[in-house]
Parts: structure tokens; C-alpha cells; sequence
């Protein structure tokens, strides 16, 4: 019993962290944004010890419904990493209101913890339950946005969608069910594959996915996300491009890899939605002016290039896959911890805002210049070694034509990439516009973000080592 | 002095260039931006530091036993069998060199410069680290890597320091050279993932067994990748906007060194790894570099804005190049090494000789300058030298270099050959023009009162000017070395 709570230590904690910022929530007298900030901050930091410790443990709970594995507990650490990094640049909340910043708090943690979750869930209800509770959470977190119409828009078709996607993937969820007679994914493995051309099998399988797929904004389920960036507060927002994203890579990692990679159909599939999507991503991306919206697009595109690491479904483009979710958890973070130090009273930014960065806070206009070239996949960030990773694998596996495709949108993509920089570093700055002061904390943690990008960039043997052990433990349970 | 070489061969001098380079570009980050003066002081340091240990390993790379040397090696991924891999050889030696004069003679030649110097400098220095480690790496991811920081700071170089439509120009530039390098990623992978040797050590990967499929699309890849940055044509329309934008030193590295990493490019990893590949498109690089030289050449001709003018020359020089590389044989690539030496230099010449000229009179078409010999005689006859050395004029290097590409051109595709010499006679004929423009016939009045080049500003322009007569001279002492790796290329024919 102690051992199975040991294992199960860091999703305690965020479940007790949630209890606390639920208490702060019942507070009637004055709102203290200050005293709730450094609440979530230090539980935030004390979270991410746990995970870290908690990175080498294995096992099962809850009647083999629930699975620690490095897998699992790699992708932890990157959320609640992920979910520390918010709350750091969250001193400032200037437009959601005081007294409901623990509400604030508290959504990200339940979400988060919902992820946790999710990531180690191997049986399907648990699965569907974790997500539904990751995603609630994100639904409540949207409106929160305070004077503003375009939030609560946004809010309900970001609701609207993301239950549909839930039925849907629960609807999948029965055929599976129907087929393999079994909730368990290690059942389902043992007997989908040799099933997989039945029609059921199928169906089932893409319609489950369907239901990630609008987690990770993959063309056709990406509608809400230009919305959803634009009208959501930029730390909300800044939650859901990162460590959201980082759950329904996993969770595609888990589902693909019960099909064994044997249904020619599913992967033709992923293929065109792949390609559609990096092209349509792109494309529309060129067109943006608002800062967000162009992320929403370029987050779309980059649903694209992690789907090629899925198909491939080996242990070479999972571990692809892996190494991808935190550079684009470092890369996209990078991105809206500028956003948000620039944006005037939370406002959104656009392009033009970032004229003349250059002069008013250099070390601000290198964090988003590695962080967009490295979006771009340009060396040495690890955004290049991520999609260097990934196309490995799939030419590995014999998709060339696919990466010169994605090659030839990855061009496409410099040039709204490339405006970004050029708005930092060479336009002049607006007209009294003033030097943007960047406080001490915000500094080192710029620093560090630009280390994690350089590092991985340029040194990707460790990450990588154990994004390898990590695939294979997916692909050895299962 | 033997035993003292080989002291030196001992020494990781590669990582040496990479270290310096990367000093200066800390240092000049680290001085305050209102020091512009100890900035430029600074940059000439570290650059003529590099340009030391750049001549110290020509002198000392033993020509006899040829092959690999200073080689560092270090397994950098395990997982994926990238290791840190420096070497030399007489092939990219030379460029080296070339990187290593161009960037010490750039850094003098903008001296000048007063409009965001810390800035100038830390992007000229990442640019060339990008370089040297392009040529120095024998490790395709690293290579890869380089390159593109290589490509980088070229749009703000231009976009911030250039002139006519500057913006333009840095955005197209950027645009084609990262498309090149869109196409030379699936190549490098391809070849990592079809070798079965997991590696990306190019002189391992060199031993890999390749079907003739695979090296025929690897060497379309890089052929197409690499040849972008050449100025092959059709991909070359980014270069002359380029160079018209660009600030002087700034032209100088470009069309001096950056357009040689194209054919480098296409020469280490496509030739080199692809070779059978090399051979069946072969005769596709022939036609396109010999219409490259006739159309840079023919328009050329048609132009007045002396930048222009160098620009085209170049991508009809660099066609010289590939038609080098297009004849397979052993004497055909050592003229296309030695032309893309002989032509960083030259183009390095014209450039900083024009921009004097545009500093000072701030205008660079031909008709309205005119006499400039008479107030400016020593700038002038840099040009005019630098003009000559293009034409191929004996005893200047890349006279050696094209004959050299000419003769095996003949041999190899009469017609073609005969095409392409008959570019440079018209090549001959718009440089002679426009030398006969600029810097003859009745002066401008306005620009009697201007003041040619003090002793220091020339000192860069002097060093150039050596080279290309020194090199003229001897040509030997360049061709004896890269002939040592040329002979080792799997599939290229003697002669």
C-alpha cells in the first residue's frame, strides 16, 4: 500500500495543491493576487521536485488501469515543468480579475493533474476520464478573460468543439470495445492488430484518435485554436500551446501503438492529414498580423510534422515524437514569455508591436528569435534537432517523398517566421515607445529557456537517451 | 622547419579557428556599444589571429602524404553516430584560407563604419563561424548545422546595413539559400538512414554501397541544395539582389566565401559521397553552368550599376566552377577549386574597390562616375586589376583555374566548351567597358575633390591584390595540394 502511494506521490500532490488553491478560492475579504501567486508558485516549484523524483518509478495501480513507466513519468516532468513555467510568468495577470486568480490557479492545476493522468492511463475509461477532466478545465479557464467578448466566443466554441471531439473519441472508444472486448489496452493490443482491417476495428481506432486530434489541433479538428489563441488570456493560452499539447502527443503515442503500426489504411490516413495540415497551417499563417493567431496557425502546422514521427510508429519516431513535445514545450513558452512581457495590460500582441524590440529589450528579442527560428526548425535550437529526429524516422521507414514535402512547408514557414525577427531587430520602434523593464526572476528565466533551447539544439544525446528507453517501455507494455 | 610542421600537425588547430572565431564574436558582444573604435579593433584582432593560424595550417599540411589531416574526431551522439569531426584536405583547405584572408581583409575594410558596429561585427563573426565550420566538418549533421548559421545573419547584414532596396534583397536571399537547405536535409538523411551504417561521418559514409537510385536523387538534392548558394543557374536571380544590397564587407564574404559553400557543398557531399550519381547528371550540370556563364555574361553587359556588374560576373565565374565539376576528371575539378579560391579573392577585390568608391561619391552607376583613375589612381588600379584577374589574364590566379576547367571542358563537351569560352570573351569585353567608364575617359567634376584610399584603408586591398598575383605566380603551390584530394574522388576520371 505505502509503495503504491509512493508511485503515486506526484499526482497527490497536485491534487492536494488544487485542494489549497480551492481553499484560497473560498476567501471572501479582499483578493490577495500577490500571496495566491506565490502560493502556486512555490507549490508549482515543490510539484516539479516531485515529478522529478518520481521519474524512474514503475509499476501499475488501480487494477493494472493505470501504468508508471519512463513513458509516463518523462511526460510529467514535462508538464508539470510546463505547468511551473506558466505560473512563473503569471505575476502579472492584468486581465482576468483579482479575486478570481485562484480559480486561475486552480484550473491549471486540475487540468494538469488531469494530464498526469491521462499520460498513464491505460485503460480506456480512465483514459477518457482523465482527458475530460484535463479539458473541463481548460473550458473554464477561457472565459475567464475579463472585459472582453471575444473570450467568452471563444470560450463556447472551444467548449462546443471539445465535447463533440469527446464523443466522438468515446463513440471510437466502443467499437474498440465491440471488437477487442476489452477496456484494457493490453488486451486490445493482443487482439486489434490481427483485427485491424475489419471495418470495426478501424472505425473505431480513427474515430478515438479524432478526439486527440483536436487536442493537438490537427487539421480538420483545428478550428477553435485561431479562436480559442486569440481570445484567451495570453497565460491561459500560453498553458494550452504548450503543455496541452504535450498530453495528446502522448496519449497519440499510446493509441497508434496498439495498432502495431499494421493497418496501411490508418497511416495513409495520418498521412494526408499530415500533409494537409502542415500545408494549411502554413499557408494561412502567412496572412496573420495578430502574434497569436499566427502561433494558432504555426501550432497547426506543427501538429502536421509530429504526425509524420506518429505514423512511422516505431521506436525511432516516438522517441522523435517525445524529444519534439519538449522542444516545442521550450519554443512555444519562449514565444508567449515575450508575448506576455510586451503585451501592454495583457492585451494580444501583434506582429507590428514587436517593432523595435531590438532597442527596448535585447534579451527579450533573443529569446524570441531562438524561440521562432527555432519554431522554424532552423539550427541550433531544438526545434532543428526535433525535426531532424523526426524525419530519421520516417525516412527510416520509407516516407522520403513525405519529408520532402514537409521540407518544402518548412520553407514556407520561414518567411512569417522570418517577418517576426525582422519586426524585432530591424523596423524601428513605434514612437514613444518606451525600454521594457525586465525584472531579475523573469531575466534568469530567460536565460535558462534560451540554454534549453541552445542545449537541446545542439546536444541532444541526453534527452534523447531517454526519450529511447521511454519508446521502447510504450512499445514493450503494449 | 620539417620537425616544427610536424609539431603543429599535432595541434587541434581546426578547433583552434572555431575558438578564436568564437572569442571575437563573445568579445565584441561584450564591449559597451559606444566603443565602436576598440569594437573595430577588437574584430581586426581575431580575425587576423584566425588569418594566422589559417596560413600557419596551409604551410603546414604535408603535401605528400595528402589525405585527411588535423583531424579531430570526438563521438558527439552515440545514439545516432554524430560525431565532432574536423579535418583537412586540399580541398577544403584552400577555402579555408580563402575565409580566413577574406574575413581579416573585410574587417579592415569597415573600418569606416559607424551605424550599429557591435552589431556588424557579432553577426560577421557568427557568420564565419558558420563558414569555417562548414568547411572544416567532416560530419554531416555538423556540417548541416553550420551551414545554415552560416545563412542566417546574411538577412541582417543586408536588411540593417545595405542599400538599394535592401529588404527585398535580404528577404529573397534568406528565402532561396533556406530552400536550398530545405532540400539537403532529406539528402543527408537519406544517405544516414540507406547506408545501414548509422553514421554521419562523411569519409565513412563515403564506403557505404549505394544504389545507383539512391545517388542519383542524393546528388539531384544536393546538387539543387547546394547549388542554390553557387548562383547555379536558374536558382541565381537571389544573387546579384544580394550583392547590390549588401554593405561591402558584407559583399565580400558573400560572393567570396558564402557562394563557395555551394560548391563546396556540391562537391564534398554530392560528388563525394554520390559519385555515381555525380556522373549521371553530369551532363545537366554541364549545360546549366555553361548557360550560366552565357547569361551572366550577356547580362552583365546591359548593366550600369557597377555592384550589378560584379554580381552577374559572379554567377558567370561560378558557372566556371560547375562546369568544372560537371567534366568528372581530375584536372576539371582542381581548375574548379582552384577558380573558387582564385574568385573569392578577386570578387573580395572588386567589391571593397567599389565600395570605397560608393563611400565616398554615394553612387555606383557607370555613367555618372567617370575618370575616377585621375582622382583616385590607387583604388582604381585595384579594380582594374581585380577586372583583369576575372577576364583571365596571365599570371593572375584564376587565369590557371580557368584554363585549367576550359581544356577538360573541351575535351569532355566540345561544343559546351567552346560555348563557355566564348562567355568569357564577352565577359572580357562588359569588364573591360566598364572599367574603361568608371575609371576612364572625361572625370565628373563633381567628385575632383575626393581623396583616394589612405595608406591603412589600402592595406586590405594590397593583401588581395598580393594573393591573386602571388597565387598567379605560383600557381603550383595551390594545385600540387588540392590535386591531392582530387585524384582520391571515387569515379573521376585523369587527365
Amino acid at each position: 500500500m505505502q509503495d503504491q502511494i509512493i508511485l503515486f506521490l506526484p499526482e497527490l500532490f497536485f491534487l492536494l495543491m488544487a485542494l489549497v488553491l480551492f481553499g484560497l478560492t473560498l476567501g471572501s475579504g479582499r483578493p490577495k493576487p500577490r500571496r495566491d501567486y506565490y502560493v502556486a508558485l512555490v507549490l508549482g516549484a515543490v510539484g516539479l521536485v516531485l515529478t522529478l523524483g518520481s521519474i524512474k518509478a514503475e509499476g501499475h495501480l488501480f487494477f493494472q488501469a493505470y501504468r508508471l513507466d519512463l513513458f509516463s513519468q518523462l511526460f510529467k516532468c514535462f508538464l508539470s515543468f510546463g505547468l511551473f513555467l506558466v505560473i512563473c510568468i503569471s505575476s502579472r495577470l492584468d486581465d482576468i480579475e483579482e479575486r478570481r486568480h485562484p480559480e486561475f490557479y486552480l484550473f491549471l492545476t486540475t487540468s494538469t493533474l488531469g494530464m498526469m493522468l491521462l499520460v498513464s492511463a491505460v485503460e480506456l475509461i480512465t483514459l477518457f476520464v482523465a482527458l475530460e477532466l484535463s479539458s473541463y478545465s481548460l473550458y473554464i479557464l477561457i472565459p475567464l478573460r475579463k472585459g472582453s467578448s471575444h473570450s467568452t466566443e471563444a470560450g463556447i466554441k472551444f467548449f462546443f468543439i471539445g465535447a463533440m471531439a469527446s464523443a466522438t473519441m468515446l463513440f471510437g472508444m466502443s467499437y474498440l470495445y465491440g471488437v477487442c472486448h476489452t477496456t484494457y489496452l493490453t488486451g486490445i493490443l493482443s487482439s486489434l492488430p490481427a483485427q485491424i482491417h475489419a471495418p470495426g476495428a478501424v472505425i473505431g481506432m480513427v474515430l478515438t484518435l479524432c478526439g486527440l486530434f483536436f487536442k493537438l489541433a490537427v487539421f480538420p479538428f483545428h478550428n477553435w485554436a485561431p479562436d480559442v489563441y486569440e481570445g484567451g488570456t495570453n497565460q491561459v493560452i500560453t498553458f494550452i500551446a504548450t503543455a496541452s499539447k504535450l498530453a495528446g502527443m502522448a496519449i497519440l503515442i499510446r493509441l497508434t501503438a496498439l495498432t502495431n503500426g499494421s493497418s496501411a489504411y490508418l497511416i495513409n490516413l495520418l498521412i494526408v492529414l499530415s500533409m494537409i495540415g502542415m500545408t494549411f497551417g502554413n499557408l494561412v499563417a502567412i496572412k496573420q498580423k495578430d502574434f497569436k493567431r499566427l502561433l494558432a496557425y504555426s501550432s497547426i502546422a506543427h501538429a502536421g510534422y509530429i504526425l509524420i514521427g506518429i505514423l512511422t510508429m516505431s521506436k525511432l519516431g516516438y522517441s522523435s515524437v517525445i524529444y519534439y513535445a519538449l522542444a516545442y514545450l521550450i519554443l512555444n513558452f519562449a514565444c508567449f514569455m515575450v508575448l506576455i512581457t510586451t503585451s501592454e495590460k495583457g492585451k494580444n500582441v501583434a506582429i507590428e508591436d514587436f517593432n523595435g524590440l531590438y532597442s527596448r529589450a535585447p534579451l527579450l528579442a533573443m529569446t524570441l528569435l531562438l524561440g521562432v527560428f527555432g519554431l522554424a526548425g532552423l539550427p541550433p535550437t531544438g526545434g532543428f534537432t526535433s525535426k531532424f529526429l523526426v524525419f530519421i524516422a520516417a525516412i527510416e521507414k520509407g516516407y522520403f517523398w513525405l519529408v520532402v514535402f514537409a521540407m518544402v512547408n518548412v520553407t514556407i514557414s520561414l518567411y512569417y517566421y522570418i517577418n517576426v525577427v525582422k519586426a524585432a531587430y530591424l523596423n524601428p520602434p513605434a514612437e514613444g515607445s518606451e525600454k521594457i523593464k525586465i525584472s531579475v526572476p523573469l531575466r534568469l528565466l530567460n536565460y535558462v529557456v534560451i540554454i534549453i533551447i541552445l542545449w537541446l539544439g545542439l546536444y541532444p544525446a541526453t534527452l534523447l537517451d531517454r526519450a529511447r528507453t521511454a519508446a521502447e517501455a510504450v512499445l514493450a507494455v503494449l | 622547419m620539417t620537425d616544427f610542421y610536424e609539431i603543429i600537425r599535432q595541434w587541434p588547430l581546426l578547433s583552434g579557428i572555431q575558438v578564436v572565431t568564437a572569442l571575437g564574436l563573445l568579445t565584441v558582444m561584450l564591449v559597451p556599444e559606444n566603443r565602436p573604435g576598440l569594437i573595430k579593433k577588437l574584430a581586426a584582432v581575431f580575425s587576423g589571429v584566425d588569418l594566422l593560424i589559417c596560413i600557419l595550417i596551409f604551410l603546414a599540411y604535408d603535401q605528400e602524404a595528402g589525405g585527411f589531416q588535423f583531424v579531430e574526431k570526438h563521438l558527439w551522439v552515440k545514439a545516432l553516430g554524430i560525431h565532432y569531426f574536423n579535418a583537412v584536405d586540399g580541398i577544403n583547405l584552400p577555402m579555408i584560407l580563402l575565409t580566413g584572408i577574406v574575413l581579416f581583409t573585410g574587417c579592415l575594410t569597415m573600418w569606416e563604419l559607424e551605424n550599429r558596429v557591435k552589431e556588424f561585427f557579432a553577426f560577421s563573426f557568427l557568420l564565419v563561424l558558420g563558414v569555417f565550420g562548414v568547411f572544416m566538418s567532416m560530419d554531416l549533421f555538423f556540417l548541416f548545422v553550420y551551414y545554415d548559421i552560416a545563412l542566417f545573419p546574411m538577412y541582417p547584414l543586408i536588411a540593417i546595413w545595405g542599400s538599394t532596396r535592401k529588404e527585398y534583397g535580404a528577404m529573397k536571399l534568406t528565402l532561396y539559400l533556406l530552400a536550398g537547405s530545405a532540400l539537403i536535409l532529406p539528402g543527408i538523411i537519406l544517405l544516414y538512414v540507406k547506408s545501414g551504417l548509422w553514421t554521419f561521418d562523411i569519409i565513412a559514409l563515403s564506403g557505404a554501397e549505394f544504389t545507383p537510385y539512391i545517388q542519383s536523387i542524393g546528388f539531384l538534392l544536393f546538387f539543387f541544395g547546394f547549388g542554390i548558394l553557387a548562383g547555379v543557374w536558374p536558382f541565381h536571380t537571389w544573387s546579384p539582389v544580394g550583392h547590390v544590397a549588401a554593405p561591402t564587407s558584407v559583399s565580400m564574404i558573400h560572393a567570396g566565401v558564402l557562394m563557395k559553400l555551394g560548391a563546396y557543398g556540391v562537391l564534398r557531399v554530392g560528388a563525394f559521397l554520390c559519385p555515381e550519381g555525380w556522373v549521371q547528371w553530369a551532363d545537366l550540370m554541364a549545360v546549366l553552368a555553361v548557360i550560366g556563364i552565357l547569361y551572366g555574361a550577356f547580362v552583365g553587359l546591359a548593366q550600369t550599376d557597377l555592384k550589378y556588374v560584379i554580381g552577374y560576373s559572379s554567377v558567370s565565374h561560378m558557372g566556371i566552377v560547375g562546369l568544372g565539376l560537371s567534366t568528372v576528371t581530375v584536372s576539371g575539378m582542381n581548375g574548379a577549386v582552384f577558380q573558387m579560391f582564385a574568385h573569392g579573392i578577386m570578387t573580395a577585390l572588386l567589391f571593397s574597390s567599389v565600395g570605397y568608391i560608393y563611400d565616398k561619391t554615394h553612387t555606383k552607376t557607370t555613367f555618372e562616375l567617370g575618370g575616377m583613375s585621375r582622382n583616385m589612381p590607387v583604388i582604381s588600379g585595384f579594380f582594374i586589376l581585380a577586372a583583369l584577374a576575372g577576364v583571365g589574364v596571365p599570371c593572375l590566379a584564376s587565369f590557371w583555374a580557368e584554363l585549367l576547367v576550359f581544356i577538360s571542358a573541351v575535351k569532355v563537351y566540345p561544343v559546351r566548351g567552346i560555348l563557355a569560352i566564348s562567355g568569357l570573351l564577352i565577359s572580357a569585353l562588359f569588364m573591360l567597358r566598364v572599367v574603361m567608364k568608371t575609371y576612364y575617359g572625361p572625370a565628373n567634376e563633381k567628385y575632383a575633390g575626393l581623396s583616394d584610399v589612405t595608406a591603412w584603408l589600402a592595406t586590405p586591398r594590397v593583401i588581395l591584390a598580393g594573393v591573386i598575383v602571388f597565387f598567379g605566380l605560383f600557381p603550383w603551390l595551390m594545385l600540387n595540394l588540392i590535386q591531392t584530394a582530387t585524384v582520391s574522388f571515387p569515379k573521376v576520371m585523369g587527365f
